[in-house]
């Protein structure tokens, strides 16, 4: 017991180390500007946007999951309930923490609500999201309260499902509907986010249940997990199915960016024309998780799950650095034809901060908020 | 009300920049950031080569795809058809440079004009400070900041927005030239209200005919390029068998 309590407060100075790092990497950027970043006017976005792509789409991932039990009615999944939805609220708030220092006018904020774009897809992710974090968290107290099947109570898990389902849509059609790049693969983009939306949830939820039962030794008995295992290896055998097409495309189109994008080497490397990160985070834990002997262990579970997190991560950041890697236009006559690319220090540690955030709020909710419970 | 656009003559241009300088002067453009720039291009192989010269700004496009995406109408269209930028609303998101389809919008990185700030003298004792130069001539931030750029947009953008050509519209609302067009050394700059079949520029678009950047794309851009300047000559031949 002492030894858990020991690990504990271990745990939590490092997660203060990350709070008091990440807070001085938030007065460094707002004093000195975003200069800070490695970014420039041809590749403008960079790792702390893939991060909260990567973030916020795994919020999706995490609501969608929750609404089984709380949408459809599978009384077997409401023990995870609870925990998914505060999932959910966590991983949105890291995400939340990423995108706010990304921007370079944090205070201008207010204009998104005073003077709307309703035809900007930025604007409509930004309002879903703000919506969503609203409605998980009033869902979560709801929950928490013991009112898990009310009239309201419905309603709200309802429309999180919805809002889950429409913000990696909005995700997807912010690089999908550019005229400038073609590469982001248009509208498809939008199905691929919602793909990798559910997956990286799915990977998110067991990876964390299974290291925290290893860790508290109670919560929801490990067998449980199976399913959601299997779950989880259909939904790598859609995002497969689905990066087989896109490589298909890429491979045999003859449009003049994508002969440009294919001239280069990619972020993480290649084997043969398969990016390393789908071969290592995607392709390899399907094989693994479609082995029923890996797939109902709980370390083929842990290591599936960390593979695919880690994949998606490396496979946002390929799509968002591909699509911003040459310059467009007359800014051909400043930068090289191919911008490369390694996070800034800085970069690095806006990702550091948003994870803190994230778990620090993960770690408050399991200590003190009963998240395996479930209606009687 | 009238629906500006320019046309450019790439027969009369001779790629000199001057347009780029005074549209800076004019603009107090940071350095690194293109409010008027170029795309040039040789083509061919050795000794038979060609080199292209294209001068460039906001296309001030009438779908114009960086006012779709701006989440908070930082950038909008003027009823003029003018595509203009509002700093204050502008959150730096990026996504209109993002959303360019021809590469004319910038952000602001850091604090612009930074040089001009500098307390240090090239040659201690001898040469002023860049901020004493900007000090002694009483102007603001850069010794040759143009004051009347504020009439309609910030005089200098602060750090964290994008910026970009507005067709001189600080001036147009006084009757007067884009400063490029005013600048231009071969008159190859022609500004003018499209929607006025007698307008020069309308006159040029009915006699020459004209392109556009990624016309494709639909976002039907207001600046045309006419002509192009060409001294080769060739020996006519039956087909060069």
């Amino acid at each position: 017991m002492s030894e858990k309590k020991g690990l504990f407060g271990v745990w939590l100075a490092v997660l203060g180390i990350g709070i008091v790092v990440g807070l001085i990497t938030t007065v460094k950027l707002f004093s000195q500007g975003h200069s800070l970043f490695n970014a420039n006017d041809v590749l403008l976005w960079t790792l702390p946007l893939g991060a909260y792509i990567f973030l916020a789409l795994a919020s999706s991932g995490l609501t969608l999951l929750s609404a089984v039990p709380l949408v459809f009615g599978v009384k077997k999944y409401e023990p995870f309930a609870k925990r998914l939805v505060f999932l959910a609220i966590a991983t949105l708030c890291g995400a939340f923490v990423s995108i706010g220092l990304e921007l370079g006018s944090i205070f201008h904020m207010i204009y998104i609500m005073l003077s709307p774009n309703i035809s900007s897809p930025i604007w409509w992710m930004g309002a879903i999201y703000s919506v969503e974090l609203v409605v998980l968290i009033v869902k979560f107290f709801l929950m928490h309260k013991g009112d898990w099947h009310s009239g309201f109570s419905k309603f709200l898990a309802l429309a999180s499902f919805i809002l889950a389902l429409a913000a990696p849509l909005m995700i997807g059609s912010v690089f999908g509907i550019t005229e400038s790049r073609v590469t982001y693969f248009g509208p498809v983009m939008s199905i691929y986010c919602l793909l990798m939306a559910f997956l990286s949830g799915t990977a998110l939820f067991i990876v964390y249940s299974l290291v925290v039962n290893r860790v508290t030794g109670n919560g929801v008995p490990v067998e449980l997990y199976d399913e959601f295992a299997l779950i989880f290896t259909y939904a790598a055998g859609v995002v497969t199915v689905f990066t087989l097409l896109k490589y298909a495309i890429e491979s045999a189109t003859v449009v003049p960016e994508f002969l440009v994008y294919r001239q280069f080497e990619h972020a993480f490397g290649t084997v043969g024309v398969f990016h390393s990160e789908v071969l290592l985070g995607l392709f390899l834990p399907l094989v693994l998780l479609l082995i029923p002997s890996v797939r109902k262990t709980v370390a083929g579970k842990i290591l599936t799950s960390a593979l695919v997190l880690a994949g998606t991560l490396l496979m946002h950041m390929e799509i968002l650095l591909a699509g911003q890697s040459h310059p467009v236009g007359p800014k051909a006559e400043q930068f090289a034809p191919f911008i490369s690319y390694f996070p800034s220090i800085w970069e690095i540690l806006v990702f550091v901060f948003a994870l803190t955030i994230m778990l620090l709020i993960y770690t408050l909710g399991e200590r003190y908020l009963k998240l395996t419970e479930a209606p009687q | 009300m009238p629906r500006y656009a320019m046309v450019i003559d790439l027969q009369r241009c001779v790629g000199c920049g001057a347009c780029s300088i005074a549209c800076r002067n004019e603009n107090n453009v940071p350095e690194g950031i293109y409010w008027s720039n170029k795309i040039t291009e040789t083509v061919g192989t050795f000794p038979n080569v060609r080199y292209h010269y294209i001068p460039t700004l906001c296309n001030h496009c009438e779908y114009a795809p960086c006012v779709r995406g701006c989440p908070t109408k930082a950038m909008h269209k003027l009823d003029n058809g003018i595509t203009m930028h509002n700093p204050n609303k502008c959150i730096g998101c990026k996504y209109c440079e993002f959303n360019c389809p021809y590469g004319v919008i910038y952000f602001n990185w850091e604090t612009p004009h930074k040089f001009w700030r500098d307390k240090k003298a090239e040659i201690q004792g001898g040469t002023a400070s860049p901020q004493e130069v900007v000090k002694d001539v009483g102007a603001k931030s850069v010794p040759y900041y143009n004051p009347e750029r504020e009439a309609t947009y910030a005089g200098i953008r602060p750090k964290g927005v994008v910026e970009k050509c507005t067709f001189c519209d600080h001036r147009v609302k006084k009757g007067m030239l884009p400063r490029c067009v005013e600048a231009c050394p071969a008159d190859a700059r022609v500004f003018g209200d499209i929607s006025d079949p007698k307008s020069d520029v309308s006159v040029l678009l009915g006699k020459f005919r004209s392109f556009r950047l990624r016309e494709q794309i639909g976002t039907n851009p207001h600046v045309f390029y006419i002509r192009d300047f060409n001294p080769a000559a060739y020996q006519p031949t039956k087909g060069g068998v």
